[in-house]
């Protein structure tokens, strides 16, 4: 089916079973006095149902959402047939804007780019526009999911290209964190020249430079010692493997088991999906009704919330076949670094993502930094593709300008 | 209440209705086509065990079995953490010297595992020992109360037990226990060895590593000079599949147990097919019927802490330490080998776990050995005491015959 307006409408029938669940939400108990230490603690999660059940207003959130221009389309996947795929596409009024692929990761979705979305779109001469699309990926928002195994990260990539050259942006670039980091990543390696003509990322994760595969930067790298700040980001990095790193693993090799927890417990996603709203954030603000927001949509998601665990597992999979991920593309890449990100590596392990031509460094933000410090990506975006910037140009006639 | 009760277990009937209404209210996950066991829970196993829970299982006659079992519960005070009510089973033996046998369970097992080695322990024989069982629900586990502060080690769930025998008049006896159990036993032996502690013995000998030169000498060059068995290599492969892909479960409850206890507490069909994996994966292709079970499901649904209760152990032995630093003690150690265990050691590594003296191996059986192969694991435990046997008349006047 081709392009189909979109507004995200909860049936009665699903709203009515989420309250009734949230009647007979059974509770822990909690140690005394341990914070965060154990996971999501009992006051915040008690205070969000509270308000779940009572204040939140779900058709007034779905009003907001659908003040953004929304649409669904089939993609043809190869060997996994027809998955319709939803998607936010705001065009800018400059008709030669950059046009860009936001892509998200998980727990985040589609709206993680509410806020960059009028930055980027807006026209001035002072900066490049982008025309946006934010696809919700498959198995995520309110995109199909695929039924069969092994839809990896060749296929999502595969869905966001064809997504993009449906839409008749035969060129394009793309920025992502998360998944939408190794999407993206992947999307520079298998189409990249071709369809895609630049990336831009926030999760700057790359391994140590290694002789065989980036000898000039092995050789630099060998010689080079890290900075006592480096070294901290390491410990970081380390840090969270050891502590903050379960949801991983599990939704890496147990994501149908997991998943009956998701689809089943409201009480349950929210704690799951909160503990990272808020560990993996700079100190971001979350409002309660901005909480329930976000996780309605994974509860009300078009595949129920189990699917969204599954890319995980697949890429895990692709990852021990060690196709992807170990090309070096030559298209421009930009690399945004936030301190509060959960991986953080020093920056000659990053440029061994591909061909860097910007780096920013931040004082503040996260994992979520599209959400959490919109203005902030947003210049890192327009410097990358400015009249001046290493990417001006890259897409040919849409150079971001009028 | 200090002093021992006589317990019955009565599970409330609002418990009985809430649940009975919260399986009315499943809301399911999606499954891949042909997905069987790859991701998890299969979905139709799951599917079935809820429609049997929902309509036709019989908590109230399971629960009549069950307190078939003579058990009580007293208050145990433990240093730092006031008293907690320890709910236990206990059985004398007819013989009136037989040994004191503490029976340790572990996750996701109960009291309930005691069972079927129960009437054979305690059976009275010439031709082999007879023991005193004492079967504890450990703390957080079934009917014992779990504990409310931070920093609740290992050495407190052996302080627990420990004072609970002593309490019994059991001044010196013996321990046999599996998972959590087997943990225990290696730190009862360290810690109450020169006391109380006479003899351990486990079914689960969990050594990840071979023996060290400096540490084991005599191990280190038998290990060195003496190829690995048929059966050894099948248990390295086994060890292999666990650690590398069976052990998520492990790595979250021992980092956010709090976060995936949300989902414990509020959904019976998560904890379902969080729970049923393990009783499916960790044994030996083991016929579990349906209401088996969802028995032993129910003890941790309606278990007096709740469910998020039982996995903090992970979390306080882990991050102490102690997990990984089990010391090694002069007390006699016996070993069973069951192939389909999680981690199934080569001998010369698991003779590092302690003085062993006493080592039988099996064609058959996994994990939960005390049920799934109760006949062979009490001829284990006799063989070890009985007459002639290495560890006969530990226990002083006790010996297990009259």
């Amino acid at each position: 089916m081709s392009e189909q307006p979109f507004k995200v409408s909860v049936s009665d029938a699903d709203l009515d079973l989420l309250r009734r669940k949230l009647d007979l939400v059974r509770l822990p108990d909690e140690l005394e006095d341990v914070g965060w230490d154990y996971g999501t603690p009992l006051s915040d999660v008690k205070r969000l149902v509270a308000r779940w059940k009572d204040g939140f207003d779900w058709r007034k959130a779905e009003e907001k959402i659908n003040e953004f221009p929304q649409f669904t389309r089939d993609i043809e996947v190869d060997g996994f047939g027809t998955l319709n795929i939803h998607y936010l596409h705001q065009k800018s009024a400059v008709e030669n804007a950059v046009p860009l692929l936001f892509v998200h990761g998980w727990p985040g979705h589609f709206l993680e780019a509410q806020k960059i979305i009028p930055l980027l779109t807006s026209a001035s001469g002072e900066h490049p526009s982008f025309h946006v699309v934010a696809l919700s990926l498959p198995g995520y928002g309110f995109s199909e999911a695929p039924t069969k195994k092994d839809f990896g990260l060749a296929q999502y990539a595969e869905v966001a290209n064809k997504l993009m050259l449906a839409l008749g942006y035969n060129e394009y670039v793309a920025q992502g964190g998360d998944w939408g980091h190794a999407i993206s990543r992947t999307l520079a390696e298998l189409y990249g020249h071709k369809y895609v003509k630049a990336w831009h990322t926030n999760f700057p994760f790359g391994t140590a430079p290694s002789l065989t595969k980036n000898p000039f930067r092995y050789l630099l790298y060998m010689v080079t010692p890290y900075s006592a700040e480096e070294r901290a980001w390491l410990a970081q990095t380390v840090k969270f493997q050891q502590t903050g790193a379960g949801y991983n693993r599990l939704q890496s090799t147990r994501p149908q088991t997991l998943g009956y927890s998701l689809a089943d417990s409201p009480v349950g996603l929210v704690a799951w999906i909160y503990e990272k709203l808020v560990t993996w954030t700079d100190g971001y603000p979350w409002t309660d009704d901005e909480v329930l927001t976000w996780i309605s949509i994974y509860w009300f998601s078009r595949a129920g919330p189990a699917a969204s665990v599954r890319i995980y597992m697949e890429v895990a999979k692709d990852r021990a076949k060690g196709t992807l991920g170990t090309r070096y593309s030559t298209i421009p890449l930009g690399l945004s670094y936030f301190p509060k990100e959960l991986v953080r590596v020093p920056q000659a392990w990053a440029r061994t993502l591909g061909n860097v031509v910007q780096e920013s460094l931040h004082e503040h933000g996260g994992h979520f930094a599209a959400y959490e410090r919109p203005e902030e990506l947003s210049d890192d975006v327009r410097k990358m593709f400015a009249k001046g910037g290493p990417a001006h140009g890259v897409v040919p006639g849409k150079n971001g300008y009028a | 209440m200090s002093d021992e009760q006589p317990f019955i277990l009565s599970v409330a009937d609002a418990d009985i209705d809430l649940l009975n209404k919260k399986l009315q209210l499943v809301r399911w996950p999606d499954e891949l086509q042909g997905a069987d066991w790859d991701y998890g829970s299969p979905l139709t196993d799951i599917q079935r065990l809820v429609a049997r829970w929902k309509d036709g299982y019989d908590w109230r006659k399971v629960e009549a079995e069950i307190n078939e079992l003579p058990q009580f519960t007293r208050d145990i005070k433990v240093d730092g953490f006031g008293a907690l009510n320890i709910h236990y089973v206990h059985q004398k033996s007819t013989v009136k010297n037989a040994i004191p046998l503490l029976f340790l369970h572990g996750w996701p097992g109960s009291f309930l595992e005691v069972r079927k080695v129960l009437p054979i322990l305690t059976e009275a024989s010439a031709d082999h020992p007879s023991f005193h069982v004492v079967a504890p629900s450990l703390p957080g586990f079934g009917p014992s109360e779990g504990q409310h502060k931070p920093e609740f080690d290992g050495s407190k769930y052996a302080e627990v037990v420990n004072t609970l025998m002593l309490t019994l008049g059991y001044t010196e006896y013996v321990v046999q226990g599996g998972d959590w159990g087997s943990f225990l036993g290696r730190k009862l032996a360290a810690q109450y060895g020169s006391t109380s502690v006479k003899a351990w013995h486990t079914n689960y000998p969990n050594v990840q590593q071979p023996p060290s030169l400096l540490r084991f000498p005599s191990l280190y060059l038998a290990h060195l000079f003496t190829p690995y068995t048929a059966s050894e290599k099948a248990g390295l492969e086994r060890t292999k599949w666990f650690l590398s892909t069976s052990r998520a479960y492990f790595q979250e409850q021992a980092t956010k147990p709090q976060t995936i206890g949300y989902t414990f507490a509020d959904s019976p069909v998560a904890l379902l097919a969080w729970i049923y994996e393990k009783l499916v994966q960790w044994t030996d292709g083991y016929p579990w019927t349906d209401d088996e079970v969802l028995t032993w499901i129910s003890v941790y649904w309606f278990s007096r802490a709740g469910p998020a209760a039982s996995v903090r152990i992970y979390y306080e032995t882990v991050t102490t330490g102690e997990y990984h630093t089990l010391p090694w003690s002069p007390v006699p150690c016996g070993l069973s080998y069951f192939p389909k265990e999680l981690v199934v050691a080569p001998r010369a590594w698991a003779r590092t776990i302690g003085n062993v003296v006493f080592e039988s191996a099996h064609e058959s059986g996994g994990h939960f050995a005390a049920h799934e192969k109760p006949v062979e694991l009490v001829a284990d435990v006799r063989d070890m005491f009985r007459k002639g046997g290495p560890a006969f008349g530990v226990v002083g006047g006790r010996t297990g015959y009259d």
